[in-house]
């Protein structure tokens, strides 16, 4: 069977880009019609003026100086130099920056699919009408406001290797927790947890939302053919999910590659750089060390990375979905 | 359905036992975190963390409030999150409706680079929005604090026009032929229809505000404009091996006030990120 997403589960798209035809507006002749049009504009310019001087002020001069000053050897304090692409030439041969991207890329990959699968299970588990699900929704979604910084604390007190309370809870099945977050191996995945916890409640509404949408007469038909629930899982609800997965995961994961909170809070870095993520290293080369250029060279790197995985991203979902990008 | 011997509730007890562990598990961090902030000192090193506080006390709080500033950076957090919220959903409407409805040369494309600047690191912007700051003098004052963000993200003008476009146009034709003005419609009728959209960009907009660490640390550098995460974030850096019952108050405190506000407005916030998959 093709199945095609249908209209209900695409994501409220209420225009195309096109706006339809303005209601007709008896006017007498050109001359009227077009004064009006002007003054419709600048209706439209005095109402966009405090946005738009934000968005150019804010948003656009910044992103155009961060690549002009990547290309200087600035030290905050002192005068820029120009240095063409030396700072990009420093950069690749810097092992610290690897390791920076090798640890927010296994961060994101401790977080994303833990947090999805988790969020799916749920998500399978509260599709039905049940007596007290909505107040089960609210609970599941309360981590998702929490201050990034407070359960940095938290969590720090939490994963305490001796007043913490997880070794506490492990020490009564006899378990000797490690030391967490003075260790290697630990602190990363430890960090993941926080955003784990975070988000994945997050995920559950937005993917039930998803789910609900998908109409009831497809699972009547599949019953008829005799599917099991396996099959109606993986070939209804997961194909007609897509949409939702693609939103959840492109977002969640560019969120990901971002975390800086809970590294500043929790392990600044350590133990030995291997908590080091990128938008971390930045901000000590930037704000730290004044390394005004070189920083901005490295958070050319980091939206490089972005970009690239939510190519593949798009890649991978466009080829299987039919999904409305509107 | 099928009919089973075994009755539905029993059938959907494992159900309920795992979403049970799944909710105590989401709610856990918070009353852990609360629990241990009224114990005494000595109780919070001797006892199990879920061990209840008692006799509780007040005096972590009490601590937190007047000795270590936390009085004065909930007070900085409070006035720089209202005033922000209060900027970003009047300019935020405002653009939306312009976007939404209003026929202008170059709407399209300034429409389209609101969306593309979406997937931007905030990283990104940070050195030369310091640098721009540094240059106006706005280091370490409210101005500073507030301004990248008060009029508006494309983010949110963007959740507001979407919504404004499901409003049907026939309400503001006759509203014109009766000779209201744009202003009028934006402020009597589109307002009015998108009090849920608007509520839950404030919301957003207060909790993102509220929870920022990484603007604040970087343009303010005192007592006098310093902010709730900047302020735990160093309680944390100083105490927490000698004071945690100081650092955890004080975490508590910054948690509360967003979870308060959440179940306020959680109707109109739950079915927006079912809708738009909020961040």
């Amino acid at each position: 069977m093709i199945v095609n997403i249908p209209a209900a589960t695409r994501p409220p798209a209420a225009d195309r880009g096109h706006p339809s035809a303005e209601p007709p507006t008896p006017t007498d002749g050109e001359r009227h019609r077009r004064r009006s049009r002007i003054r419709t504009a600048v209706e439209a310019y005095v109402l966009l003026a405090p946005s738009l001087i934000g968005f150019v002020l804010f948003l656009l001069v910044p992103i155009v100086g961060v690549v002009v000053i990547s290309l200087f050897d600035w030290n905050l304090m002192g005068s820029p130099h120009f240095v063409g692409l030396a700072n990009y030439r420093e950069m690749a041969g810097d092992s610290e920056v690897w390791r920076a991207v090798r640890n927010t890329v296994y961060y994101v990959v401790l977080n994303i699919p833990a947090q999805t699968v988790l969020a799916l299970l749920l998500t399978l588990a509260m599709n039905r009408r049940m007596r007290g699900g909505k107040v089960l929704r609210v609970l599941f979604v309360l981590p998702w406001m929490a201050m990034p910084v407070a359960l940095g604390i938290v969590w720090n007190w939490a994963f305490d290797p001796q007043n913490g309370v997880v070794n506490q809870f492990l020490s009564l099945f006899g378990v000797d927790g490690p030391a967490w977050l003075s260790s290697t191996a630990w602190a990363m995945p430890v960090l993941a947890s926080v955003n784990i916890w975070q988000y994945t409640g997050y995920t559950m509404l937005f993917l039930l939302a998803g789910l609900q949408a998908i109409p009831e007469s497809l699972y009547e038909a599949a019953d008829l053919d005799g599917a099991g629930p396996v099959t109606r899982f993986f070939r209804i609800t997961l194909p007609l999910l897509r949409p939702s997965m693609f939103f959840v995961l492109v977002t969640n994961t560019i969120g990901s590659f971002q975390m800086f909170d809970t590294v500043y809070v929790m392990t600044q870095g350590g133990p030995g750089g291997s908590t080091d993520t990128m938008n971390f290293h930045i901000y000590q080369q930037a704000f730290q060390l004044f390394r005004t250029g070189y920083a901005s060279a490295l958070a050319m790197l980091l939206f490089a990375l972005i970009l690239l995985v939510t190519a593949v991203q798009v890649v991978y979902f466009r080829k299987r979905t039919v999904y409305d990008f509107s | 359905m099928s009919s089973s011997p075994i009755p539905a509730a029993v059938r959907r007890a494992p159900l309920y036992a795992v979403l049970l562990v799944g909710a105590l598990l989401s709610v856990g961090p918070y009353l852990l975190t609360l629990n241990a902030a009224f114990k005494r000192p000595s109780d919070l090193l001797s006892t199990d963390a879920w061990a209840p506080a008692h006799p509780a006390t007040f005096a972590n709080f009490a601590d937190v409030w007047n000795q270590y500033g936390m009085s004065s950076f909930l007070l900085h957090t409070l006035g720089v999150a209202v005033i922000v919220t209060a900027g970003q959903v009047v300019f935020s409407a405002m653009a939306a409706y312009a976007l939404a409805r209003l026929e202008f040369p170059g709407r399209d494309w300034l429409f389209w680079g609101y969306i593309a600047t979406m997937m931007v690191p905030q990283m990104i912007t940070l050195v030369p929005l310091f640098l721009m700051m540094r240059d106006l003098g706005l280091v370490d004052t409210y101005a500073g604090l507030v301004l990248p963000t008060l009029l508006g993200t494309p983010y949110g003008v963007f959740l507001v026009r979407q919504h404004f476009m499901t409003i049907p146009r026939d309400l503001e034709a006759a509203a014109r032929i009766d000779g209201a003005t744009t202003w009028g419609i934006l402020v009597r009728i589109m307002l009015p229809l998108s009090r849920p959209i608007l509520a839950t960009l404030a919301t957003i907009t207060f909790i993102n505000t509220w929870n920022n660490l990484i603007w604040p640390l970087i343009i303010t550098n005192s007592d006098r404009t310093r902010v709730i995460t900047v302020g735990i974030a160093a309680l944390q850096g100083q105490h927490a091996s000698d004071l945690p019952h100081i650092v955890l108050a004080g975490a508590a405190i910054a948690l509360l006030p967003l979870i308060v506000i959440f179940l306020l407005f959680q109707r109109h916030i739950v079915r927006s990120i079912a809708l738009t998959g909020l961040k």
